[in-house]
């Protein structure tokens, strides 16, 4: 399904040069058009264009987002209807209404991307399909607006000069459209704001850590989607010169869903694949009006089993993948965190006090209080269940708090979002792997520096620190390949980058050795203790003593939600309250005898 | 009113039944089907067809037609559940635990293919099938209602409560509710999964089948009644909570209550309150009323 991410080509080719291709095709259909005098063959170019724009995108939503709408048809209505009643009721100039149409459809996109964003599956489903029903029901009875099923009629098309358009001049311009909204949606995907979105689709807290906010993408998405179904719709009725409420039907929706499906969810030339074959089959099957539904079921019934990722996945298989382009890149070595050396010395670097959460009746955190510094690695240990994880994600922001504060370099961030957070330079890896499995490590480590890239707007910069940190974690040679077909220790390490990525100050590790052999545990000791040295303050939870005793500066133990111990290691071992917390109660003499 | 609230209830118990039928596949296999409709509408037409046959064997008034209603209803449910297996077998097995949702593509598609193979068997038009106990309206009080209405009502709740007590009590219920919870320890404590999930579809397309017949004498049946049908049945599950089979039927009974209620102000903006009211529940309660929260381990 994200084959696109694997498909990126070289990030410094010139624009233009990117841009040519898709204008050679467009020129190319134009004029194969324009050579056309069959209003049959000129109709079934006209609705391929309109499908390929409302596919378009839909593929954002759908294939980058993850967001799988079935109310589509309720925006494509939005738009149609917003040319047919401007151009009826208010007598708006018809270009100015067709500018209206993906406005007003965008809007219609927020409002149902409100109480999208809270749900998630067949729920989602369920909430963009009743609202889908909903518009179909409201512009099939509300006849005294919308005209039911009797329609509107009389809606101004566009002119050229003053004879209204010909059946050729709107092939031409959804050909136009077409190839304009190709090369934004290629520019705007192949870059940061795709890989946010494929990236919140494979695991939304992990991308939520990583600077990206959730809510602000999935509902771009929702727009853009909704804007482009809403200029589909309008094209519809302005070339029409009509339109009812027979257009606005379920089965519009699934068609729009399935356009982008069967062409290639989260491959930008899906869409145009899923345009094309869809088309052509409702095209040829209308020879046989009996066996068109039979066939059409079938294919959807088999198509996805045979082609998971699409007719344009399926083609990309095949092709030899392209691997991003590392090789020449000479990349700096890592020395220091930029942000780091900005902060002001002295004081701690985060200060949390009087922390507390409960869940229920279980506290996991009792008033906890903690001081971080730069340059230092901290270690937090504890028995199972002391509340090691729960601050983390207190600290990180997935969860919050029910009362205390912290702040990061004197400034509070209680109240901070997960993603400010990341963007203010708070990185953490998972105590269970959380990568975006099926893009590459590079990609993987780029989304690490989304917030980074947001503020200096150079996407070259961050390819050449995303180079640096890799070189620096000793993942070089693997930038090309998909995270998740590494081995599980490299893996480990991909996360790692993936937090460097985003010049981080405070690195919080959860568990970083879990699962790793006594060799690679030795080498991610050596690692975080370079990563201390780049002026990043370390916290981990870890539960290999010997790990944790090796290199860290200092040592916090947690037990049952309280912090009963801190200092430096050697106090930590000989500390009687956390042998007490570890191995039960001295004076408890049976326990000790007992063979195991 | 009366009328209204025993008219609600009576199509509530309808969508109750899908919902049940939807709540069964969903904790099994994480999937739903979306031909669901296309079931009620064939189910409905195995029902009539089934009639047809038997009159014409038996002759007219060979046998009470309370008894070929009876056998109608047993033939569709029958029928509607062997066609579960292929839908499950084509449609579902694929795609289950995998992520994305291809199985929406997929049923969808199995649905257009059955709608297609039996509208070349009935053709476009609506049919009536008689009600098993004759039209005459009942009166109580001032409303009057059908008796098929309460048919169905008794029917479905019955049916309702047998495989509440079925899920509970019996060795494949347990089976299923273990799958639900956790799918991988119940394959390791010898449970045969992919057998209990093809059950799953048997039960929940039979489910369909069966409510086909039993709405068919209250809305004239014809091949495209069951989409709306299903979509209520799917909506009632997911506002009652799609993981909780009682939810489930407490959606069904209030999704059919504001229908028919709506329908006493004006018929034509039912849907639409429908609707608008399941996503009013989802934006406020994202896992339905019922329904428990899935809290991710981070």
């Amino acid at each position: 399904m994200m084959e696109a991410s694997v498909l990126r080509p070289a990030v410094r080719r010139s624009a233009l040069l990117r841009a040519a291709p898709a204008l050679g095709i467009g020129a190319a259909l134009v004029a194969l058009a324009l050579t056309l005098s069959n209003d049959f063959y000129l109709y079934v170019a006209f609705m391929a264009g309109v499908y390929y724009i409302c596919a378009s995108g839909m593929n954002v939503l759908a294939g980058y987002a993850g967001q799988k709408s079935l109310g589509q048809a309720g925006l494509f209505a939005a738009g149609a209807y917003t040319v047919a009643l401007l151009t009826t009721r208010l007598e708006v100039p018809p270009a100015l209404a067709l500018a209206a149409a993906p406005l007003v459809a965008a809007a219609v996109g927020v409002l149902i991307a409100l109480p999208s964003l809270r749900v998630k599956g067949p729920s989602l489903a369920l909430v963009t399909l009743a609202f889908g029903l909903v518009v179909e029901k409201l512009v099939t009875e509300w006849t005294d607006l919308f005209g039911g099923a009797q329609g509107v009629y009389g809606i101004a098309p566009l002119t050229w000069g003053d004879e209204p358009f010909a059946l050729k001049h709107w092939v031409v311009l959804v050909i136009v459209l077409g190839v304009a909204v190709h090369l934004a949606l290629s520019h705007l995907l192949n870059g940061r704001f795709g890989r946010a979105l494929l990236a919140l689709q494979s695991d939304e807290i992990a991308a939520e850590c990583a600077g990206i906010s959730v809510y602000r993408y999935k509902t771009l998405a929702f727009v853009l989607a909704a804007a482009l179904c809403g200029l589909g719709g309008a094209l519809v009725a302005q070339q029409n010169q009509y339109f009812n409420s027979d257009f606005v039907t379920f089965h519009l929706s699934v068609f729009i869903l399935l356009l982008v499906l069967l062409g290639g969810a989260g491959n930008i030339y899906g869409p145009i694949a899923g345009a094309a074959i869809l088309t052509m089959t409702e095209v040829f099957l209308a020879q046989w009006p009996s066996v068109q539904h039979f066939i059409y079921g079938a294919m959807l019934l088999f198509a996805l089993y045979l082609m998971p990722t699409g007719v344009a996945g399926a083609i990309a298989r095949v092709l030899p993948r392209r691997t991003a382009a590392l090789d020449g890149l000479e990349a700096p070595p890592l020395v220091a965190m930029e942000r780091g050396r900005a902060e002001p010395s002295g004081g701690p670097l985060l200060e949390v006090t009087d922390v507390s959460k409960a869940f229920g009746g279980v506290v996991t955190a009792d008033k906890v209080g903690l001081r971080l510094h730069a340059h230092r690695v901290h270690a937090l240990i504890g028995p199972n269940g002391a509340g090691k994880s729960t601050l983390i994600n207190i600290l990180t922001g997935v969860i919050s708090a029910d009362s205390g504060t912290i702040r990061l370099a004197g400034q509070d961030i209680t109240r901070g979002t997960a993603h400010a957070r990341a963007a203010r330079g708070i990185a953490r890896t998972f105590q269970n792997l959380r990568l975006f499995g099926s893009m590459t490590v590079l990609d993987n480590v780029l989304i690490g520096a989304h917030a980074r890239i947001g503020v200096t707007g150079r996407e070259e910069d961050a390819v050449a620190k995303a180079k640096a940190v890799l070189d620096f974690v000793g993942l070089g040679e693997h930038a090309g390949a998909l995270a998740g077909s590494l081995p599980y220790g490299l893996q480990r390490r991909v996360e790692l980058a993936r937090a460097l990525a985003g010049d981080p100050v405070l690195l919080l590790l959860d568990e970083p050795a879990a699962g790793l052999n006594p060799r690679e545990t030795a080498e991610l000791g050596q690692l975080i203790t370079r990563i201390g040295q780049l002026g990043v303050a370390v916290l981990m939870v870890e539960h290999d003593m010997g790990l944790v005793m090796r290199i860290s500066d200092e040592i916090v133990v947690l037990d049952r939600g309280v912090v009963i111990a801190e200092g430096a290691p050697r106090d930590i071992q000989t500390n009687p309250r956390v042998i007490e917390a570890y191995l039960g109660r001295e004076d408890n003499q049976d326990q000790e005898e007992r063979p195991c | 009113m009366l009328q209204a609230i025993i008219g609600g209830l009576t199509l509530g118990s309808v969508y109750a039944l899908i919902a049940l039928g939807f709540n069964l596949t969903y904790t099994t296999t994480r999937t739903l089907n979306f031909a669901q409709g296309d079931f009620v509408s064939v189910g409905a037409f195995v029902g009539l067809g089934t009639v047809g046959v038997l009159t014409a064997a038996l002759g007219a008034d060979a046998v009470g037609y309370v008894w070929l209603y009876a056998l109608a209803a047993v033939a569709a449910a029958l029928v509607m559940g062997v066609l579960g297996l292929p839908l499950y077998l084509a449609a579902i097995r694929p795609f289950a635990g995998k992520p994305g949702m291809s199985w929406v593509v997929s049923t969808i598609g199995f649905g257009i293919v059955l709608q297609s193979a039996a509208l070349s068997v009935w053709g476009l038009g609506a049919r009536m099938l008689p009600a098993p106990f004759g039209d005459e309206v009942f009166r109580i009080g001032e409303a009057g209602f059908r008796s098929q209405e309460l048919v169905v009502l008794v029917l479905a709740v019955a049916i309702l409560g047998a495989f509440d007590v079925a899920m509970r009590r019996t060795a494949i219920g347990r089976c299923m509710r273990a799958v639900a919870l956790n799918r991988d320890a119940a394959a390791l404590m010898g449970i045969d999964v992919p057998r209990v999930m093809a059950m799953a579809f048997l039960a929940s397309s039979a489910l369909a089948g069966l409510s086909g017949v039993l709405v068919a004498p209250i809305l004239s049946a014809s091949l495209f009644m069951g989409v709306i049908i299903a979509l209520k049945g799917f909506s009632a599950a997911i506002i009652g909570g799609l993981t909780n089979p009682r939810g489930c039927m407490a959606g069904g009974l209030l999704i059919g209550l504001v229908e028919s209620l709506t329908a006493l102000w004006s018929a034509q903006w039912r849907e639409i309150m429908v609707f608008l009211l399941v996503i009013l529940v989802l934006a406020m309660a994202p896992n339905g009323l019922f329904g428990r929260k899935l809290v991710e381990k981070v």
